[in-house]
């Protein structure tokens, strides 16, 4: 939330983390291409909070998966685009980014979790509830730490502990313990991942980490499970955190709190932060810049400042009339009419045309394209299109039906 | 139908000086039961002793957090439960719940006959889980519920006319073409029609399904509607239109709704009145712009802070401290006292808040060994060592345990491992009326608090 004092000039000269150019994500079915995510591109730079706002079925959540490669495939279809990522190894050193939907497998898995962490809209099913919570936890380390858990064990570590580590595997590593000549290495292997844990789950103001870590998530209440889920991916110190909806599942009064703490920790830690959400007034409260997303697009970019003082696109200015506010007084809000389009195979055109209220011929004929307004706003909207000629273009001024 | 007008008008003759639905001390424990023989071992209070009345055509809101018993309220309102204490009165006049209050205030032993029969008849003819066959299916009618999920309130093995059409079936309203031209005027009130009679529900996005929720409880025009968050599965868009849909038809319709929900901000936008519950309880009641504008329960207090506001010009959202405790054994005094920002010591401290502090240290909580509770005001913590109970004591009388708190303690003594602890014991906090029919549950504003 600090960051938000900083201009938008400070921000966008940043660093960049990671670059999202013509993102295609289709998925096959039955009734034909469905193009969940249809050209969307937008940049997180070093250390900002950006917001992808848009209802469900827009594609956020596929776009954001898709940065992990996390998008099934099939029935998912990488269909075009790249997602650069440059980590702070690679910024410092002055390495070119890395293609996310083009590295191998290994690479990505080195990726996923370490540099790139995602925390999941509903914190009772992303925990598997038949492990402890310090196991789940334990299989970050051992995955991305196992050669720092291997350092402090000493010089003369027996190679079937070092293959314990790097196998990733918990299993084994209780089995070891049980083994009478690796017993005392086995046990310190285990306290030092136990102090790990430990201390991943202090920074996330747990009260008493070493109970936490033995029990299970069923006995955990839902925004502890989603501070242990914060925990687990903040863990790694990632360069890029992605939140999808982490706190739709909770109560304002817990939301609050755990937004207060990945702003927090943001902050210590230097994370840029990609937050998913259809909450507007949660986006207004902790992101630096939005981008709004419709149909598998995204139709308008800017500032918070910007967006919620100066929308530009029919889209979300609607989508702002239609959230009802605790100063609103008894009465009705400016609904949008009609619903969300069909994704298969769309015609070129603005996918908002059919509900919005200045669309023309132009509108349902040719796709928009991103028009700058300046101080990095920028609009998918033909209203802004100077270079159109004003028989053809729609505005505000003029409703048709 | 003709039946329904004549019922309907009888009702709007008589509309300014009766509530639609009064509910009194309402409880619904359910119980909790354990072992092969399944004893019954304590209850889960959901609703503790709620009071409030819904007068002709306006809205009530009623708020609270998951679990707070909201939803357990509406069902026990709707008829789809029971209450275990306390009485729901439909259609209760003024007069009647006048005399209610004064029979309450005498003890049961010194009525008199008069009294007593006369309570009878009120129970007989207004409480609704003691109505006659004929009585209860007029309630039934005219008190309808729009649930939450569409998905799992819609049959998906039955077309939309079946559907909307059922109420109208079961009672006898109409038949055959009657029927269908019936079902096709509710669709089109609600803004669907015809093209959508021989549909299934999984045929419908989710803002038209909520739509044919919302016609089905039409059908059989009723007075009374529980909404039972219907809009907390929606995408703002649509939830825009379906509550703008729900309120025209409140004013066509003159309606009378309980909107419960657990956002602000949409009720706000949809209440005349708000009751704000924590834990079974209500613990504020007023007017919503008092609600809003003078908050007088830390509760609504926290509740509006950690609400995050599209139109405030730069808010901090607040959030709560803990979660909310277990409702089988709810705390003493004020329920909210052990998360609120300014508790007194007049709120209600007990032991197993002095638990709950030591389990925030470490090192503390692992020498407790044992918990000998006398009542939950007063209980020996049992440690493993001397020095740990000395440690606590000290903790205690001058340590870093919340000020309210200490200043709550009567009695702290250490002797050997045992502490023993005694806190002033408190009466539970109840609703008053602090003047205007804005009523809280809170020590503060209540005269409990001033004196």
């Amino acid at each position: 939330m600090t960051v938000r004092a900083d201009t938008s000039r400070e921000l966008a000269t940043r660093p960049l983390v990671a670059s999202v150019r013509d993102l295609r994500v289709h998925f096959e079915a039955k009734a034909g291409r469905v193009h969940a995510v249809d050209g969307v591109s937008f940049e997180i730079r070093d250390g900002e909070t950006l917001g992808l706002v848009g209802e469900t079925g827009c594609g956020k959540s596929v776009t954001a998966r898709s940065f992990i490669r996390l998008v099934p495939t099939p029935p998912g279809i990488y269909a075009g685009g790249e997602i650069d990522f440059w980590s702070t190894v690679a910024r410092r050193t002055g390495v070119g980014p890395i293609d996310l939907l083009e590295i191998p497998h290994k690479e990505m898995l080195a990726i996923r979790g370490d540099r790139i962490a995602m925390i999941f809209q509903d914190p009772g099913k992303a925990l598997n509830p038949a492990l402890s919570i310090r196991s789940q936890m334990a299989e970050v380390f051992y995955q991305h730490r196992s050669e720092e858990i291997l350092m402090s064990l000493g010089p003369d570590v027996p190679w079937i502990i070092r293959r314990a580590a790097r196998q990733q595997s918990n299993s084994f590593e209780s089995i070891l313990l049980k083994m009478p000549p690796w017993r005392a290495k086995a046990a310190g292997l285990r306290k030092k991942v136990d102090e790990l844990v430990a201390h991943a789950l202090t920074e996330t103001q747990i009260a008493n980490p070493r109970k936490i870590m033995d029990s299970y998530p069923h006995e955990l209440s839902g925004g502890m499970k989603q501070r242990v889920l914060i925990a687990q991916a903040l863990a790694c110190h990632p360069d890029l955190l992605i939140a999808d909806e982490p706190t739709t599942a909770l109560d304002v009064t817990i939301q609050a709190r755990i937004l207060e703490l990945i702003a927090e920790l943001q902050e210590r830690l230097e994370t840029s932060v990609l937050y998913i959400s259809h909450d507007l007034s949660l986006v207004k409260e902790i992101c630096d810049r939005v981008a709004v997303m419709y149909a598998g697009r995204i139709v308008e970019t800017g500032t918070t400042e910007e967006i919620f003082s100066n929308p530009a696109h029919p889209y979300t200015r609607g989508l702002m009339a239609a959230v009802p506010s605790a100063t609103h007084q008894r009465g009705k809000l400016a609904a949008i009419d009609g619903t969300v389009p069909e994704l298969v195979d769309p015609p070129p055109s603005c996918r908002f045309n059919g509900r919005c209220p200045y669309a023309v011929d132009i509108c349902r004929t040719v796709d928009p394209s991103d028009i700058d307004l300046g101080g990095g706003h920028e609009v998918a909207c033909f209203i802004y299109e100077t270079s159109l000629d004003s028989s053809v273009r729609p505005t505000r001024e003029r409703r048709t039906s | 139908m003709t039946t329904v007008s004549a019922d309907t008008g009888a009702a709007q003759q008589s509309t300014d000086d009766r509530a639609v639905i009064t509910l009194r001390g309402v409880e619904k424990y359910f119980p909790i039961k354990e072992g092969a023989l399944q004893r019954v071992v304590g209850h889960v209070r959901a609703v503790d002793g709620v009071s409030f009345e819904v007068r002709p055509g306006e809205t009530l809101g009623l708020v609270g957090e998951s679990g707070c018993g909201k939803t357990t309220l509406g069902r026990c309102i709707s008829g789809l439960a029971t209450p275990t204490g306390g009485e729901i009165y439909f259609r209760l006049s003024d007069s009647d719940a006048a005399l209610l209050d004064e029979i309450d205030s005498i003890p049961e032993s010194e009525l008199t006959a008069e009294q007593r029969k006369e309570a009878a008849r009120i129970d007989r003819h207004h409480g609704i889980h003691q109505l006659s066959g004929r009585a209860w299916r007029t309630y039934r009618r005219n008190c309808q519920v729009v649930f939450q999920d569409s998905f799992s309130s819609l049959n998906p093995r039955q077309l939309v006319k079946d559907i909307v059409g059922r109420p109208l079936r079961v009672y006898k309203e109409s038949s055959g073409q009657d029927l269908t031209e019936k079902v096709v005027s509710l669709l089109e009130s609600v803004g669907l029609g015809r093209q959508h009679l021989y549909r299934y529900p999984h045929q419908f996005s989710g803002g038209q399904r909520q739509r044919i929720s919302i016609a089905r409880a039409l059908a059989l025009d009723p007075e009374f509607i529980v909404l039972d968050e219907p809009t907390s599965a929606l995408d703002v868009s649509v939830q825009a239109q379906i509550l703008n849909l729900l309120h025209d038809l409140q004013k066509e319709r003159g309606l009378t709704y309980l909107f419960i929900s657990h956002d602000l901000g949409v009720v706000r936008l949809m209440s005349d009145r708000i009751a704000v519950m924590y834990l079974g309880k209500i613990a504020e009641h007023g007017t919503s712009n008092e609600l809003f504008e003078d908050t007088r329960h830390p509760y609504t207090d926290a509740l509006l802070a950690a609400n995050p506001d599209i139109s405030a010009e730069k808010s901090e959202m607040r959030g709560l401290h803990g979660t909310v405790p277990d409702p089988a054994n709810p705390p003493e005094g004020c329920r909210f006292h052990t998360r609120c920002p300014v508790a007194t010591p007049a709120c209600g401290w007990e032991v197993d808040d002095a638990v709950a502090w030591l389990q925030t240290n470490e090192t503390l909580l692992a020498g407790l060994t044992d918990v000998e509770r006398r009542s939950n005001f007063d209980a020996t913590l049992v440690f493993g060592d001397a020095a740990t109970a000395g440690a606590v004591g000290d903790a205690m009388r001058n340590g870093d345990m919340p000020a309210p708190m200490k200043a709550a303690l009567d009695d702290v003594s250490t002797d050997e491992t045992k502490v023993h602890i005694r806190f002033s014991p408190v009466e539970p906090v109840e609703l008053e009326d602090i003047g205007g029919g804005h009523l809280t549950a809170c020590v503060l504003y209540t005269s409990r608090g001033t004196g």
